[in-house]
């Protein structure tokens, strides 16, 4: 029989959202349209338009050596080319945000290849190749994965996932990457805080009843409660409970 | 370091504020009598990028800025989200309650009498100031600060 993948447990939205994002077989709702010209001066790694530094020689220069590993895995497009490693990290906030960490990390792992994710508390950072990264990025800006008010791409100095948001709804950057101005949330400055020449625009912030309707965090007082999810509560209690069992005592 | 038998509050709000708003509320709380201290308290705003590859460049920020409170300047360094008072008598709470509402009108806040700021020196306080410290600067500020308060002339 076909195994066939649950993604994870609970009855609730939240639980729907986060199975939803994480299957594969579910397109990603395309929400805003940032140019891959915008992403890249957001990301800071190149110049728009530069040609793609590389780390080594295209594969089909440098000769590969006789492996059956590498038979069976096709390199990625920046790999075949020699692209350097580059990465995008985001912060969430946890007033329904429509993604969080762990998620990311979970997202990113069924749905791409040639990537390595770190997963932080308040951070979640993702390692490509540099074109494979552009298209990555791309897909997790323009997408329900993203909103401008709540999600910040920030590469470092990340403080904010947990702090209170501001007057305007916006999460708290102490280096202030972006403003909303006009409605519209505009990037100033690239993910490590370096001033941009121009405003990105990366779209209106979602509404509340948006984010509360496609949020992948639990919140008992913004968002939906954990405790109001028995299954996906059962579920935790018994992970938590047969790993403290058999971490101590691995027998029956 | 307070005086036990000073009362102290503590205004937190929903949101983290903007400068506008942080001077529209302490100018309140300047002309209520009997405050003797006020501290605002919040996510720390550099004026350098602590760290990663841009580290030491300037960090323009629209919350790092001055504001007028009675009449003298304050220079912000945080994004307001607590405000912690230190009163001479109980009976004003209520004004301050008054005050934040007419404020916070967009958002919720909490007031809350209790006890916020330090009473006894730490043991990094001695080795900051010595045997002989200020004692309205303890358990107010980051000892590390090279920078002192800001005294706002009173009505007395």
């Amino acid at each position: 029989m076909a195994y066939t993948p649950q993604y994870g447990p609970g009855k609730s939205i939240v639980a729907e959202n986060r199975r939803k994002q994480m299957n594969p077989g579910v397109k990603l709702e395309k929400i805003r349209d940032v140019t891959d010209e915008e992403i890249v001066l957001i990301m800071g790694h190149r110049a728009p338009g530069q040609a793609y530094p590389t780390a080594h020689p295209p594969l089909a220069e440098q000769g590969e050596p006789d492996c059956p590993i590498r038979k069976i895995v096709s390199p990625t497009e920046g790999a075949k080319a020699g692209d350097r490693v580059r990465y995008i990290q985001f912060a969430d906030s946890m007033f329904n945000a429509p993604s969080q960490p762990y998620q990311r990390t979970y997202v990113e792992m069924y749905r791409y290849r040639g990537i390595d994710p770190g997963t932080l508390s308040g951070r979640q950072i993702v390692e490509s190749r540099e074109r494979d990264l552009e298209k990555i990025a791309s897909d997790l800006i323009n997408t329900n994965l993203f909103d401008p008010a709540r999600v910040g791409i920030r590469g470092a100095t990340v403080h904010g996932h947990s702090l209170r948001l501001a007057e305007d709804g916006m999460q708290f950057d102490m280096l202030q990457r972006c403003v909303l101005d006009g409605g519209v949330v505009k990037y100033v400055k690239d993910q490590i805080g370096v001033p941009l020449d121009k405003k990105v625009p990366v779209g209106k912030p979602m509404d509340e009843a948006w984010l509360k309707a496609n949020t992948t965090m639990f919140h008992s007082l913004v968002g939906t409660a954990f405790r109001d999810d028995p299954e996906y509560v059962e579920y935790v209690q018994t992970i938590h409970s047969k790993r403290t069992k058999y971490g101590f005592m691995p027998v029956e | 370091m307070t005086e036990a038998e000073f009362p102290q509050c503590r205004i937190v709000t929903e949101r983290l504020l903007k400068p506008e708003t942080v001077e529209k509320i302490l100018n309140k709380l300047v002309a209520i009598e009997g405050i003797r201290r006020i501290v605002i308290n919040g996510p720390s705003i550099p004026q350098l990028v602590p760290y990663g590859p841009a580290r030491g460049l300037p960090n323009p920020h629209s919350g790092r800025v001055r504001i007028v409170v009675g009449g003298t300047d304050v220079d912000l360094r945080v994004q307001v989200g607590t405000i912690l008072l230190e009163l001479e008598t109980r009976d004003i709470v209520p004004r301050i309650d008054e005050a934040c509402r007419e404020v916070f009108t967009n958002f919720t806040f909490g007031l809350k009498e209790g006890k916020f700021m330090r009473s006894t020196p730490t043991q990094t306080d001695y080795a900051k100031y010595g045997p002989g410290a200020d004692e309205m600067m303890i358990g107010i500020v980051d000892p590390k600060n090279k920078t002192g308060p800001t005294l706002i002339q009173g009505t007395k």
